[in-house]
């Protein structure tokens, strides 16, 4: 007897095919206690929440008026130069530089922290254990914090807020380096290495040249957040037009503070689309 | 002999890979390991290169046993095998010149081999031959990931040239390049072989090929050598030994 070949057709009709398979689920009877004890919890937790933040929306609608006065006074915004405009868009400027510059300036931080604290191109187990830990800290300390710090260190202004954000932001662009640093292709780097190239020679010729776009795609992202956090520095003394839009509330010029709005407004837009463009050209 | 080897045997979580595999291959030849996959070619270079550990085993280069040998001078005479990869793995965005100078990195001074711009010039210049040795002077500035995968794969080969290696390793060297580009690659490996007298020994999918190429063929079945022949001797029977597992398994699955 030849052996008879299964095609699907043919075991789709074959008797034997009657018998068929049943799938048989395990049952699980406390999974229904388990779902409505988690419930129970996060209900619970948010309870807490909503009392320790004092989240009474009934106060906004009490408040609405007091809003509304607040907006009244913003508009029209004051669009006199010598006195709004100009210093706007000069603070706007220092801002800008600012963000520039804590980006840039953390660069050769962030390149060294990272080949350290990459499996593929750490030296040692230890030092990446430390790089890795060094990082943490950069990032989990928040650049306000680091500004305050500075601020009592070199004085109010811009360089409080640059060097609060070359802080924050070694930890932030430091761990995204090495991140995409570890998920580049291993090949060339092992093929440096049996050509007898030692492990320096192998990030330097291999593992770096490789993960440049990644590279310049995170410092643009990065640039792109400074610019916003050195507005928010501004505004706990570290320069730029947070400072400005700071000083125009606490001096009641509201319609200042819009116009330095607006001004801001545009800035972000800008450094968005400019990162945006660059990005998307990297990627073609 | 440029390389021998001898027991070479190793396995992974107590399963055999290598059981006992010998050969050498001498100056000017090439040499092709054929096998199904899973046979243990690429096991068995990388044992040679050092990249993994054999359980046991002897490799000389030169008559000298590398087992012998530590530290600095070991790493000399490992300096003296490269290794092409079925993926060629060298870095697209650069020049196909600077690709080739990395093949030189144990040459140059930690300092200067920081960046392309600082490598020296007598460096530069080798490369340039090497590159000329495969046919690819005239690209020497393209970036490679411009260059099309037969072209990679001979800046590869200029890369271990430039290693100054006198014992080549190709691990499928043609298997992701189309029939025009393996062809030519393989003329090229052989060419280094008899002509410029390297020991090349390469891992090839294609039994044709080797057949076609290799002045030797060796076969691998689970781990332990079948043959080792002139490629001029090699039958379909020799080929089917090595292959026939594969069409059992595939046999048995339909029939049943
Ligand atoms: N690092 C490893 N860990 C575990 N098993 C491995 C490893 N490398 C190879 N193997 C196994 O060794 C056997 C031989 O692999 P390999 O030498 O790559 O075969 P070939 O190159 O002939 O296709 C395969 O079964 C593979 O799964
Ligand atoms: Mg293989």
């Amino acid at each position: 007897m030849t052996p008879q070949i299964l095609t699907p057709a043919v075991a789709r009709r074959s008797p034997s095919a009657q018998t068929r398979v049943a799938l048989v689920r395990p049952k699980k009877p406390l999974r229904w206690i388990t779902t409505a004890a988690v419930a129970a919890v996060v209900v619970g937790l948010h309870a807490v929440a909503i009392e320790g933040t004092d989240f009474k929306p009934a106060l906004l609608v009490d408040g609405w008026k007091g809003m509304a006065a607040f907006i009244g006074d913003a508009f029209p915004p004051d669009l006199s130069w010598e006195k709004t405009i100009r210093p706007g868009l000069e603070a706007t400027l220092v801002t800008l530089w600012i963000g520039l510059l804590g980006t840039t300036l953390s660069v050769p931080f962030a390149l060294l922290l990272a080949a350290l604290a990459a499996e593929n191109t750490s030296p040692h187990r230890l030092v990446y254990q430390a790089a890795r830990s060094v990082l943490s800290f950069f990032r989990a300390v928040p650049d306000i914090v680091f500004a305050l710090i500075f601020v009592t260190a070199v004085g109010l202004g811009p360089f409080a807020g640059v060097l609060a954000l070359i802080c924050h932001n070694t930890g932030v662009m430091g761990k995204l380096w090495a991140e995409s640093m570890e998920e580049i292709d291993s090949g060339p780097q092992e093929a440096l290495r049996t050509a007898g190239a030692n492990r320096i020679q192998q990030v330097a010729n291999a593992t770096l040249p490789m993960v440049v776009p990644q590279f310049v795609g995170l410092l643009l992202y990065r640039f792109d957040v400074n610019v916003r956090s050195s507005l928010v520095l501004g505004l706990v003394g570290a320069g730029g037009i947070g400072l400005l839009i700071n000083q125009s509330i606490k001096s009641f010029q509201f319609d200042s503070m819009l116009t330095h709005i607006l001004i801001v407004l545009v800035l972000i837009i800008v450094v968005d689309q400019f990162s945006a463009w660059i990005r998307r050209r990297l990627a073609a | 002999m440029p390389l021998s080897v001898h027991g070479l045997r190793k396995s992974f979580n107590g399963r055999t890979v290598l059981e006992g595999v010998d050969f050498s291959v001498a100056a000017g030849e090439l040499v092709a390991f054929l096998g199904a996959n899973g046979s243990g070619k690429s096991t068995t270079l990388r044992c040679v290169m050092g990249i993994t550990a054999p359980d046991s085993g002897s490799i000389s280069i030169d008559g000298t046993a590398l087992e012998t040998l530590q530290g600095r001078d070991l790493q000399q005479v490992r300096q003296r095998m490269a290794m092409i990869f079925q993926k060629i793995h060298l870095v697209p965005r650069r020049t196909a010149l600077d690709n080739v100078c990395a093949g030189a990195l144990s040459r140059i001074p930690t300092v200067r081999s920081l960046s392309p711009l600082l490598f020296p010039a007598d460096v530069q210049q080798e490369a340039l031959d090497c590159l000329d040795r495969v046919g690819l002077a005239d690209r020497a500035l393209d970036r490679v990931g411009r260059l099309s995968g037969g072209q990679q794969q001979r800046v590869a080969v200029a890369r271990a040239l430039c290693q100054r290696a006198d014992v080549v390793l190709a691990d499928e060297p043609v298997s992701a390049l189309d029939p025009h580009a393996a062809e030519q690659v393989m003329a090229l490996l052989r060419e280094l072989a008899h002509a410029e007298g390297l020991a090349v020994a390469a891992v090839l999918h294609q039994p044709d090929l080797a057949l076609r190429y290799a002045d030797r063929s060796i076969g691998l079945l689970q781990g332990s050598m079948t043959f080792d022949l002139p490629s001029t001797e090699i039958t379909a029977d020799h080929l089917d030994t090595l292959y026939a597992p594969d069409r059992d398994v595939s046999d048995r699955k339909s029939a049943a």
